[in-house]
């Protein structure tokens, strides 16, 4: 029975971890693979780190949460802090390189960690707002749950009717994503 | 006539609480009555959202309280009607729906449990059972279905309009918050298309003639100056619980035959403990997976057979022994060993349930 790939998405409110493992999750829907996505919710409506559990495979999925992690994406110091429980000795850890002062809280029992420059790039190559689709890319080529075009379907169905105005969007999305995946493959 | 909300069968993508909206609208509800409180909300909102195309209603009361007894003012008209709350919104509906239970009116609640006690968090729990089974002054004449997965939230929530107005019980649909803002995979469709008849529904108060002249006049009570007087009419009430419950009582189980362990859960914590068991079994253990999806009435039959045969009983809950007090109630006598992994108001992984087995086991 093949067990499905779990994953982490930690970032703070507003970075848009929870957008990235929606559409990820529809991805793999639309492929008609199984998919169970929860974010964690409080009573705060922002100011919290933002994590986004994501579960991808061939039949139905078990508990919507899960202790250890296939992948784990940081994307903030407080978001490392709070992800570090779900690392194993399998667990691949993906932090954003620009983060400071979290060198003691880097989880030490993993797989590999990889730090990936997605907030540079975001800003100096493509624009802030898509830094999140960088961190898609990221995660599709580190995990290969969903297909990099599917990935783009999927992006096209929740954002089309923002590139029918605007197609320029369309393509920076794409090339963010190809970017997220490049800044993986640079690493491994 | 506004066209049916479902033509065919879909495969959808969606939280627990846009399944439950659908699927009320599926099953031909007229109105909802709510008062927001997380983690529901989407059920109305995605309810609101739908119902102007189909001609269907809703109407937002003050608070929990109001909510339950319009509900109750709906079904008393003859109308398909529910509401949908959580935690504290769950402890005021419970005065009206022991009116409910007292005149016997179909009323259908989802609720979506989260922490407690009192404001607690607005994420997940499973600490509204007993509240849920036996909350009221009174014995509990009502049915409850725990969902586990997103097309029981929808099968059930369907299912539970027909149960509520065959039988005559207000009749609960219990998820929590992981379902209610989960997405997960399922198949939308219309009941008539799978064979499903809704049952109909009639009005108690407003029919039409002249009462006592043209037809009986509508008595209906909730209050008895008399002790026996009531007595009389709970021990009707009783007996038609008592002859419904096997037909209502549902239950999943598997591996249960050879099992010396079987882990008992129920709701959205059973996926744990499903893929705990499969697991498990590969490793060579001998254990067997239980899951009332009725929590009232339990499924007595089928449970005291398994725990008649069973050495050891490991019941799995995100509560305190809400669950664990229904079951030792349902297999008084068995002479297996209780055990349990209790976890208040957080989830349970497949991971601790295995940890758990292998720490009762050696």
């Amino acid at each position: 029975m093949g067990k499905p790939i779990k994953i982490v998405l930690a970032g703070e409110g507003g970075q848009g971890v929870q957008s990235v493992a929606e559409i990820l999750a529809e991805a793999a829907n639309e492929k008609g693979r199984e998919a169970l996505y929860i974010p964690n919710f409080g009573v705060e409506q922002r100011g919290g780190v933002s994590v986004a559990y994501l579960q991808i495979g061939d039949e139905k999925i078990g508990a919507p949460k899960f202790q250890t992690a296939d992948i784990v994406i940081a994307l903030s110091d407080r978001a490392v802090t709070r992800t570090r429980k779900y690392v194993g000795p399998e667990t691949v850890f993906v932090y954003d390189s620009g983060i400071e002062n979290i060198k003691d809280e880097l989880p030490t029992n993993t797989n590999k960690i990889y730090a990936i420059p997605a907030i540079e790039v975001s800003k100096k190559e493509l624009h802030p707002r898509v830094f999140n689709v960088i961190i898609m890319g990221a995660v599709l080529k580190a995990t290969g749950v969903v297909a990099m075009d599917d990935a783009k379907k999927a992006i096209e169905k929740k954002l089309g009717y923002k590139f029918e105005k605007n197609p320029e969007l369309r393509e920076m999305n794409f090339k963010a994503m190809d970017r997220g995946a490049e800044l993986v493959a640079d690493l491994s | 006539m506004p066209e049916k909300p479902i033509q065919g069968e879909k495969r959808m993508f969606v939280t627990g609480n846009e399944v439950v909206a659908w699927a009320a609208l599926a099953a031909g509800a007229e109105i909802m009555y709510g008062y927001p409180i997380t983690p529901q909300n989407e059920i109305m909102h995605y309810w609101t959202r739908m119902i102007p195309k189909y001609g269907r209603r809703f109407l937002q009361t003050e608070d929990e309280l109001s909510a339950g007894f319009t509900t109750v003012g709906g079904v008393l008209a003859g109308r398909r009607a529910f509401t949908a709350t959580a935690g504290p919104g769950n402890t005021l509906m419970q005065e009206p729906i022991s009116m409910a239970e007292a005149m016997r009116l179909p009323i259908v609640v989802v609720v979506q449990q989260r922490g407690g006690p009192s404001t607690a968090t607005v994420i997940y729990s499973q600490q509204e059972v007993t509240l849920t089974t036996l909350g009221g002054n009174g014995e509990g004449l009502r049915v409850v279905y725990s969902t586990a997965t997103h097309q029981e939230l929808f099968d059930y929530t369907i299912k539970s309009f027909n149960t509520a107005w065959k039988y005559r019980f207000p009749t609960f649909v219990l998820g929590d918050g992981y379902q209610a803002k989960m997405r997960e995979s399922l198949m939308f469709y219309d009941p008539a298309e799978r064979g499903i008849e809704m049952v109909p529904t009639d009005a108690y108060v407003g029919r039409p003639g002249m009462p006592g002249v043209d037809r009986a006049p509508t008595h209906m009570r909730n209050t008895y100056n008399m002790e026996e007087e009531l007595y009389d009419v709970l021990q009707g009430y009783l007996a038609d619980f008592a002859k419904a419950a096997p037909e209502i009582a549902e239950h999943e189980a598997f591996d249960t035959e050879d099992a010396d362990l079987v882990i008992i859960s129920h709701g959205v914590v059973s996926r744990a403990c499903k893929m705990a068991v499969r697991e498990l079994r590969e490793q060579g253990y001998k254990v067997g997976y239980f899951r009332p999806i009725t929590l009232r009435p339990m499924p007595e039959k089928a449970m005291r057979e398994m725990a008649g045969k069973a050495k050891q009983l490991l019941v799995v809950e995100s509560a305190q022994g809400q669950l664990d007090r229904l079951v030792k109630e349902v297999i008084y006598g068995s002479t297996a060993e209780m055990l349990s992994l209790f976890k208040p108001g957080v989830g349970v992984t497949s991971e601790e349930v295995i940890t758990r087995v292998k720490e009762i086991k050696g």
